[in-house]
Parts: C-alpha cells; structure tokens; sequence
C-alpha cells in the first residue's frame, strides 16, 4: 500500500464494513513501515479523541422547552386561521351554488310563466272572440254565446272593427237580442274586465283602455268589445 | 387505538396536516434533538440552534405535505432544511466563537461536569471545550458540516451525501480535507504529508 493509498483508507478504517480484512492489514503493514502515516494515523486519533469529546459535550443538547411550547402555540394559532378560512370558503360555494339554483329556478318559473301566459293569451283570443256579435241582415246586432266561427277569422277578433260586430258575451250572459240594447262607450283598466268574468293579462291590467259594453234593458252589461 | 409515539413518520404528517397537534408533538420530540444538534454543532450558537429548530418546524407546520416519503426519510427532509437554514444563518452571521454556553434562563453554563472535579480541572476542560470547539467552528462551512456529519451523528456516507445535496466522492473529500484542517487547528497534525499540506493550504485560503 501507498501513502496515497493510506490517507484515502484511513478515513474509512473506523468504519464498519467500509474497509476489508483485508486492506486493514495491509494498511496495517504500510503503517509499521512508514513513519510518516503513523504520525499521521496518531494524529488522527489524538483529533478523533477531540472530535469525541466535543461530541460527547453536545450529544444531550437539546432545544429548549420554550420552543416546542411557542411551536405548538403557533400549530394552533395556524388551526384556528385555516380551520374558518376553510369554513368560510364553503360558506361562500355553498351560497354561490344555493344563488345559482334560485337563479335557474326563478328562470325556469319566468319561462313557464310566459309560456302559460301565451298558452293562455292564444287560445283566449279564439275563444273571447268566438262567441261573437255577428250582424244580421237587418243590421242588428246579435249576440251569440257560443263560438260561431274559426279564432283565425279576423272578424271574430277581440277587437271589435266596426259599431255593431265584435262584442263578446260576458260569461253568464245568455243569447242576446241587441234590438233593446244600447251601447255604452267607457274608459276602464283593464284589469276591470275580470271583474265581468273574462280573462285579463295580468301583466296589462293596469293599462286604461276603452270598452263598449252592450248594455241590455235591465241596466245589466250583457257584451263588451274593443273598439280599438 | 395506536401510540402515537410508536406511529410511523408519514402516517404523524398525515395527521399534522389535518390539524392534529398531539402528533405534531410527537414528531417535534422524535426529531428536534438531533437537529438541535446539528445546527448547534454548526453554527455554535445555543440561540442561532434555537431559532433555526423553530424554522425547521415552523415549515413543517406550514407545509407538511411538501415532504414526499417516496424520496427519503423524514429525518433526511428535516436535516436538508436544517442544513439550508445553518448556510443562511452563516451567511448574514459574522464567523464568531460561543465560548460559553448559557443555560435556558443565561444564567450560567449549560453543561454540567457529573464527575467531582477540582478548578484545575474545569479549567482544563473548559480551555480543550474552547479549543475544539473553536477548531470545528473555524472551518470552511462545507468541511465542517462533512465532520459534523460523518464523525459526531456518524452518518454514512449516503445519507450525509443526501443532507448535503452532494455526490458521496464529494463528501468523502471534504471529509477527508475537514479532517487535516480539523488536525492542523488542534496542532496536532505531527507530521504534514504532500497530500495533506495541501489540503491545509487550500482550507486556508477560503
């Protein structure tokens, strides 16, 4: 073995399994012919005992109480900030996700509504307009309960296009003879008409419209029409 | 149900994590000693160790999933920030010798001689505490840790290599190096062979 060789061995020498029986010896026979690294070699073991005894002076240090008790404080201080963060992040998805359905929800009801609102406006405007005044040859106006024509027919709309045509039945009014009738042109809300039993839009019953009503000789409104 | 104190390190993370403090403790107990330690064998400063163990545990409060057992032992992850927080402290630190060890409260030392010694004698041990002490503080950061980890925690070659982010050839070089320097503080290298001379002259140029 060479000196070179030594010094690279002796790191290892006090090291279990590093170094083989057989480089031990060898290094042991290199130390009993050189001078140098047995100087060495006693060296390090005047170091190692240092080394030892420096080790040995910290070997029970340990960090002091204080530590652990300002680390635990600060574990549980981290606990209670994270712990409502985390609280208050699924307040506020639970929130977002409730605003959502009630949105949708709100959506879906406005759409059904509207749907159900032109369900109810479309047929209404054949079946209003069905039971029709319809004028006879002498060119008196008669009124019949009942549908007389197509809802698609014009002349059964509910807004009345001439003086005699276009009155519609109130609901418990029975056939009419216009001859003792008198038509009364008024000014009404629209909402008013509910009150003769017809259906009004409720998104338009405050809007002021004019009505003729085709009064019969009790006084009693028997038809009512648009006329514009 | 299971001791904490017998549980396995990931299985305490896991539960660090979810805001069990108790397992917290446990894990601190496990480890604080030994990294306490190794930053005070570094920097040799009592409150430099102190402060650098708070560190390290505080990271591991802050972010305890950031330790992956699948690349090393909790130990190994505590060391390696350990190390990191010593290199800065040494950094923004002016080298400096503690000659004294305070204890908790500064009033006095805090090693304790168990046997019945005479004044000679504490001065005596008191004078070789300062000399090796200041021998090990006095060397070049990366030899010093090689020492302090292969020779006082004995640790293997691989795992000191893993500490210090280094291939095991590195570290067996800088232990060798820490060790001729580490002689030659002590003035105790009799003899000065090629090799070893310059490893003496290069470890004190730094």
């Amino acid at each position: 073995m060479k000196c070179e060789e030594f010094e690279s061995t002796i790191l290892d020498l006090d090291r279990a399994g590093r170094v083989s029986e057989l480089e031990k010896s060898a290094a042991q026979a290199h130390l009993n012919s050189c001078g140098r690294c047995a100087s060495l070699q006693e060296s390090w073991q005047g170091a190692r005992g240092e080394l030892a005894f420096f080790a040995q002076e910290t070997q029970m240090a340990r960090a002091p109480a204080r530590v652990e008790m300002r680390l635990r404080q600060e574990f549980r201080l981290q606990r209670r900030t994270t712990a409502p963060r985390k609280i208050a992040g699924v307040t506020v998805w639970a929130l977002a996700a409730a605003a959502a359905v009630v949105a949708v929800i709100s959506w879906m009801n406005w759409k059904n509504e509207h749907v159900s609102i032109a369900r109810r406006d479309a047929p209404r405007a054949g079946a209003v307009a069905q039971p029709s005044v319809q004028e006879n040859a002498a060119g008196k106006v008669k009124v019949a309960p009942y549908p007389l024509a197509d809802a698609s027919d014009e002349s059964n709309a509910l807004l009345a296009d001439n003086e005699l045509g276009g009155f519609t039945v109130l609901p418990g009014a029975g056939p009419l003879d216009t001859d003792e009738g008198s038509i009364l042109r008024v000014q009404m809300q629209r909402g008013t008409l509910s009150a003769y039993g017809l259906p009004v839009n409720e998104e338009r019953a405050a809007e002021w419209i004019q009505v003729d009503l085709l009064v019969g000789d009790d006084g009693i409104p028997q038809a009512v029409r648009l006329p514009n | 149900m299971r001791n904490a104190e017998t549980e396995a390190d990931d299985v305490l993370l896991r539960r660090v994590a979810r805001g069990d403090e108790e397992s917290f403790a446990v894990l601190y107990r496990r480890y604080q000693a030994a990294m306490y330690r190794f930053a005070l064998r570094m920097t040799g400063h009592p409150w430099a160790a102190e402060e650098i163990v708070q560190e390290v545990f505080m990271t591991l409060i802050g972010t305890p999933k950031k330790f992956d057992a699948t690349r090393g032992t909790l130990g190994g992850f505590l060391y390696g920030i350990t190390r990191n927080k010593v290199l800065k402290h040494l950094e923004r630190s002016p080298r400096e010798i503690s000659l004294e060890e305070k204890a908790e409260d500064g009033s006095g030392a805090g090693i304790v001689l168990q046997d019945g010694v005479t004044p000679a004698t504490i001065a005596e041990t008191a004078e070789r505490r300062r000399r090796v002490r200041a021998a090990v503080l006095d060397l070049p950061a990366d030899f010093r840790e090689a020492v302090i980890l292969c020779d006082l925690e004995e640790m293997s070659y691989e795992d000191a290599a893993r500490v210090a982010e280094c291939p095991i050839g590195t570290i067996r070089s800088r232990l060798h190096r820490g060790r001729v320097l580490l002689m030659a503080q002590l003035e105790i290298l009799r003899e000065s062979p090629r090799r070893m001379s310059a490893a003496v002259s290069e470890g004190s140029v730094r």
